[in-house]
């Protein structure tokens, strides 16, 4: 019972709602990423397109909230003009894989053991992504300056984790409490 | 906000508008390799040369692509590297292995000619990046995209995300606007003038309703997909992919061409015969080249070797 239910969280339920609500989800992660930035110095901003993992990890699983943050970076890198820099998409892929997890979990049953379960692999999977694979990826096929890399690296992921945790958790709460509202009334 | 995006949504008139959504996919991932695989500059001039052509020839909007290319080298060229001058001037050094020091402020920060050289290398590979990535949104709409990439190889539900999300874009950014001005107009702080927390909460309050809105269509569209037997069958069939034009056969030809160019590059020289460092560099010679690992010089490695006090 519990394996299947992992299984479950991390692959996800693939139906046409899903599709679209990836879908839909990239095409956010793309826009976020371009125009939804909270500046907090000069030329330097928290981006808030981390939100979207977390919205379709809590409603789909892992799976999706992966494949929605890394088609949502090619997006991203397609609009943008910054030209395709797949290192980062990896990356992102592989950190919405653990957001989505831990943002599934916590939707499921929302109390303090999730919400340390979640925040635990929301700074795992940022750890990984963005320290590991991405300045991998970057040294093996960008040949960019290393310690760039892990500076940008390190600023992402601290402000990836701030985003997930503070206004991701309100933000699950919200939907959890919708959807809960709603079979409610479907009872009825 | 939308006239910033460069996406085509119809087909265009010119030769490179009409060709096939796969030939258009193929030419772009093989481009894509190929500026990823090099840092030598006699390879990278050529290659963005035939996207600046492929631009050009599509005879598009310049206004877009011209803010676009102006925001991105002050935010990524201009900043980047002057940040890169900070941490790490001795980047000629391990990248094109030699170090004719030309301006010296203190015994960490200085200008050597290599540094100058990469800075120049990596902003032509980084154009021609740029290029190929507008080139390709130029010329191909989201349902030639689609039906490209599943052509490749790739399960049309993937693809059929690609498209969707592609076409979703200016519909949610004009959600995002409008909800924006709607909750400035309430007093509702975005700008310095708010803390970072204030600003932080305030986020919140944009994006909750954005993202109701955004997946509130979720429903409605995935309906109308599933009364038009959407995912019935394993493959399917797509609106996009017409015959093939005169031009088809010699673009793939030249592509396939191209993907041979780039393998055997690879092959011969970077895995057989690799040359001692990434830059080729018109002033060093091959044999005065000084190989330093790249590994040695991040700063972490050398915090932990200053700790253990070597």
């Amino acid at each position: 019972m519990e394996t299947k239910g992992l299984g479950k969280s991390i692959v996800g339920v693939w139906s046409t709602r899903t599709i679209v609500a990836v879908a839909i989800g990239a095409a956010l992660f793309g826009v976020l990423m371009n125009y939804g930035g909270i500046p907090v110095f000069t030329n330097t901003s928290l981006t808030t397109a981390m939100i979207v993992p977390v919205v379709v990890g809590a409603m789909y699983g892992a799976l999706p909230a992966a494949v929605a943050a890394g088609v949502g970076n090619v997006i991203a890198d397609l609009i943008g003009g910054w030209g395709l820099w797949f290192d980062w998409s990896v990356g992102n892929l592989v950190a919405g894989c653990f957001v989505g997890l831990g943002a599934y979990m916590l939707m499921r049953k929302f109390d303090a053991k999730n919400v340390i379960v979640y925040i635990v692999l929301v700074v795992l999977g940022n750890g990984l992504a963005f320290g590991v694979v991405t300045p991998i990826l970057t040294a093996i096929f960008y040949g960019s300056e290393l310690n760039v890399t892990f500076i940008q690296a390190i600023w992402g992921s601290l402000s990836n984790i701030l985003v997930e945790a503070v206004i991701g958790i309100p933000v699950i709460y919200m939907l959890a409490k919708r959807t809960s509202a709603r079979t409610n009334l479907e009872e009825e | 906000m939308n006239n910033k995006l460069v996406i085509n949504y119809t087909p265009g008139p010119t030769m490179l508008h009409k060709l096939t959504g796969f030939t258009k996919v193929f030419l772009f991932l093989v481009m894509s390799a190929a500026i990823i695989s090099t840092f030598d500059i006699r390879l990278l001039v050529p290659l963005l040369i035939i996207n600046l052509i492929e631009i050009i020839s599509m005879k598009p909007d310049y206004k877009p692509i011209v803010v676009m290319f102006t925001i991105t080298f002050f935010t990524v060229t201009v900043v980047g590297n002057i940040m890169l001058f900070f941490v790490s001037p001795g980047v000629g050094l391990t990248n094109v292995g030699a170090e004719h020091v030309i301006w010296r402020l203190n015994e960490k920060l200085y200008i050597s000619k290599e540094f100058l050289w990469y800075i120049f290398v990596f902003f032509i590979k980084r154009t021609a990046s740029f290029a190929s990535v507008i080139a390709f949104a130029l010329a191909t709409t989201p349902s030639e995209f689609a039906s490209g990439l599943n052509k490749c190889g790739l399960n049309y539900k993937i693809c059929t995300i690609v498209s969707l999300a592609y076409r979703t874009i200016p519909d949610i950014a004009s959600d995002f606007i409008n909800i924006r001005n709607s909750m400035m107009m309430r007093g509702v702080e975005l700008s310095k003038k708010a803390s970072i927390g204030k600003r932080l909460k305030n986020t919140v309050l944009i994006l909750v309703p954005l993202i109701f809105t955004a997946f509130g269509k979720v429903g409605n569209i995935a309906n109308a997909m599933d009364l038009r037997g959407y995912g019935k069958h394993k493959k399917r069939t797509w609106y996009a992919e017409h015959e093939l034009t005169r031009w088809d056969p010699v673009i793939r030809g030249l592509t396939i061409l191209l993907l041979g160019l780039t393998l055997y590059y690879i092959i011969r020289y970077r895995i057989i015969d690799p040359y001692p460092v990434d830059y080729w560099c018109p002033w060093v010679a091959r044999e005065e080249i000084e190989q330093v690992s790249s590994i040695d010089t991040l700063f972490i490695i050398k915090w932990i070797k200053n700790l253990r006090g070597e």
